[in-house]
């Protein structure tokens, strides 16, 4: 569907480096990195606002590394959501109508069909001025897909939304993608976000691409020092969920974690590093979990030490350097470690 | 001293160091006033100078009529050029990184910085000595002595004023418009006309309206290639000069009243359609 092949662009402080990608047709794939990554120009090449300085891009193996964007038929959503301002919601979703030439009839519906998809139609005469983020963000994927995109690209779309919001969106991309089976292309920081929404992900460092494979498999084996910071994958772990009276049961390798998170079947959990507290013996507390196991590894990472304790799985803890020092901890030492079913998250 | 003399002294301790400490606010606060009043009292030293009855003769009479007349048109069509100029240039000077961009730049300002008697000249000598300037005259486009002069030095004169407003305007438009108008489905110029143009409507208005009311105003540059003949290019600041010059003090006055008007009521505007004041 999408191909890019050794794209390299160089964009002020912005750059990429021989970058290549295959996302096949119907595909929700993500690309995460850090901020200054190169993921915008990417999606920017690929929209063909830039032409790249080397290297090609191919949709359904047709070159279109020298088309302009009006000629691609890919579609493009911006953090910040850049609605036309001098106009109307209606006026904004229809933009692009003119080059599409639907037809008096036609195009009108077009325009009623996707601020109902969007739950827009109520706004339809307002100024985007006066407008949640939430709102104008869909207003802007209305917009784009008015276009019939075959691909639509997404730079950070739900990056600037309050956590609530966030979520909704994040379920509304899902049922717009299984709606109308675009191809999307949707970049992000967030690895909750690429979890739930991709099929396949990629990560992106200093204007590469480091990793791309499914996002559970990028988790368990990140390939490079990199990769595996970047996606904070401690205590990250995959398992059967079943939820009694309010109550998740987890059962990770025969381990049973326990989560106020109500969600069943196959799930994957994290708990935070400094969210698990470490003894020497066993803690009366009120907190679910509780294990038992030996010391594996000790980093030393200045103010914080971070411990990887063997319960079964690799769990690792975060301490204060003088809580480690004043429980004498070493490798091979027997310790207990708790935590509470509230921090323990599932997604 | 008895306690009361010593709480006296206090107090007025306490006041003279108030007093100290506001000298500061109270004298800077002063030249401003000073200032104000100044300005105010020589716009209505003018207004006031002759009675009202002879102001509004003056203002009927047939040369001052004349000279608002033309004054009106010539400023409009210079507006419109530098509006037609400046559009594009800015535009390119907002958005594209090229070599000799900054050299390009100052370049566009030095009429800016040029006495207008200095850029009339250099107008009158391409535009009069020259072969360029003699074959546009044999074509019939005569600049020298002619309203199409006036024009023509307004428009020189006052052009960075647009294309500054311009630039920074276009400059505070995020490009991404414009990205997303591409993807769907317009051109480049399309992309401009549709979306950065609308968005940089009041940087337009304000940079109209500030080119325009200097066009009303604009004498040396214009003295220079069009002269100054009454009922010819007689424009309202060369009709004060030449009424001032002759002893024609009603008429003189009258054309001063109507720049002044003209001028407080274009600062109005500008203020209100923009923080672009800060450009200069």
């Amino acid at each position: 569907m999408v191909r890019v092949e050794n794209i390299s662009k160089t964009l002020g402080e912005f750059f990429l480096k021989d970058v290549s990608l295959d996302v096949g047709d119907g595909e929700y794939f993500m690309i995460l990195g850090p901020t200054g990554a190169g993921k915008t120009i990417l999606l920017e090449t690929v929209a063909g606002i830039y032409p790249p300085d080397k290297g090609r891009v191919y949709l359904n193996d047709r070159d279109i590394s020298r088309l302009p964007p009006r000629k691609r038929n890919i579609g493009m959503v911006y953090q910040d959501y850049m609605l036309f301002p001098h106009l109307t919601v209606e006026q904004n979703i229809k933009y692009g109508l003119r080059s599409r030439k639907l037809g008096k009839q036609k195009g009108p519906q077009r325009v009623d069909e996707l601020a109902n998809l969007l739950g827009v139609t109520h706004l339809l005469h307002r100024h985007p001025g006066t407008l949640s983020g939430g709102e104008k963000q869909r207003i802007a994927i209305a917009r784009a897909l008015i276009m019939e995109p075959e691909v639509l690209l997404l730079d950070e779309p739900l990056s600037a939304l309050d956590s609530e919001t966030r979520a909704k969106l994040r379920k509304e991309l899902r049922r717009i993608h299984a709606l109308t089976s675009t191809t999307m292309i949707h970049v992000t920081h967030s690895f909750d976000e690429a979890f739930l929404l991709g099929s396949r992900m990629a990560i992106m460092n200093h204007g590469e691409i480091v990793q791309v494979g499914e996002p559970s498999e990028v988790f368990r084996k990140p390939n490079s020092k990199f990769a595996a910071e970047f996606l904070g994958v401690t205590n990250v772990f995959r398992g059967e969920s079943r939820v009694d009276k309010g109550i998740a049961y987890i059962d990770i390798n025969g381990l049973r974690v326990t989560s106020t998170d109500n969600r069943e079947g196959q799930v994957y959990l994290s708990i935070r590093p400094e969210d698990i507290l470490v003894s020497l013996s066993p803690l009366e507390s009120s907190a679910r979990n509780s294990f038992q196991g030996k010391v594996q590894d000790i980093s030393d990472a200045g103010i914080i030490v971070r411990i990887t304790v063997d319960v079964g799985l690799p769990l690792v803890a975060a301490i204060t350097r003088h809580s480690f020092l004043d429980m004498g901890l070493q490798q091979g030492m027997n310790v207990f470690l708790t935590f509470k079913a509230i921090d323990v998250h599932i997604f | 001293m008895n306690t009361s003399e010593i709480k006296g002294y206090h107090s007025a301790l306490k006041i003279f160091s108030r007093l100290r400490e506001s000298s500061f606010k109270i004298i800077t606060m002063t030249f401003g006033l000073v200032l104000a009043v100044f300005i105010v009292a020589l716009l209505i030293g003018v207004v006031t100078h002759t009675t009202p009855k002879a102001l509004l003769e003056s203002l009927l009479s047939g040369e001052i009529q004349f000279a608002i007349r033309l004054s009106l048109i010539t400023s409009v069509i210079s507006t419109i050029f530098c509006i037609v100029v400046s559009v594009p240039a800015a535009y390119a000077l907002a958005r594209y990184n090229f070599p000799g961009k900054n050299i390009l730049n100052t370049i566009l300002d030095v009429p800016l910085a040029l006495p207008p008697l200095v850029a009339g000249v250099a107008l009158l000598i391409l535009f009069g000595t020259t072969s360029f300037g003699k074959g546009l005259a044999e074509a019939g486009i005569k600049f020298v002595f002619t309203p199409l002069g006036i024009i023509l030095a307004q428009f020189f004169v006052n052009m960075p004023f647009m294309f500054r407003v311009l630039r920074s305007t276009f400059q505070g438009i995020n490009p991404r418009y414009e990205y997303v108008a591409q993807t769907l489905g317009s051109t480049e110029a399309g992309a401009f006309w549709r979306v950065t143009l609308p968005m940089a409507r009041n940087g337009l208005m304000a940079g109209s309206i500030i080119t325009w009311c200097r066009g009303i105003g604009e004498f040396g540059a214009a003295l220079m290639v069009a002269g100054s003949t009454r009922m010819q290019t007689e424009t309202l600041p060369i009709s004060l000069y030449l009424n001032m010059s002759c002893g024609e003090l009603p008429l003189a006055i009258a054309s001063a009243t109507i720049l002044i008007v003209i001028s407080l009521i274009s600062l109005f505007i500008f203020e209100r359609f923009s923080g672009f004041a800060r450009v200069f």
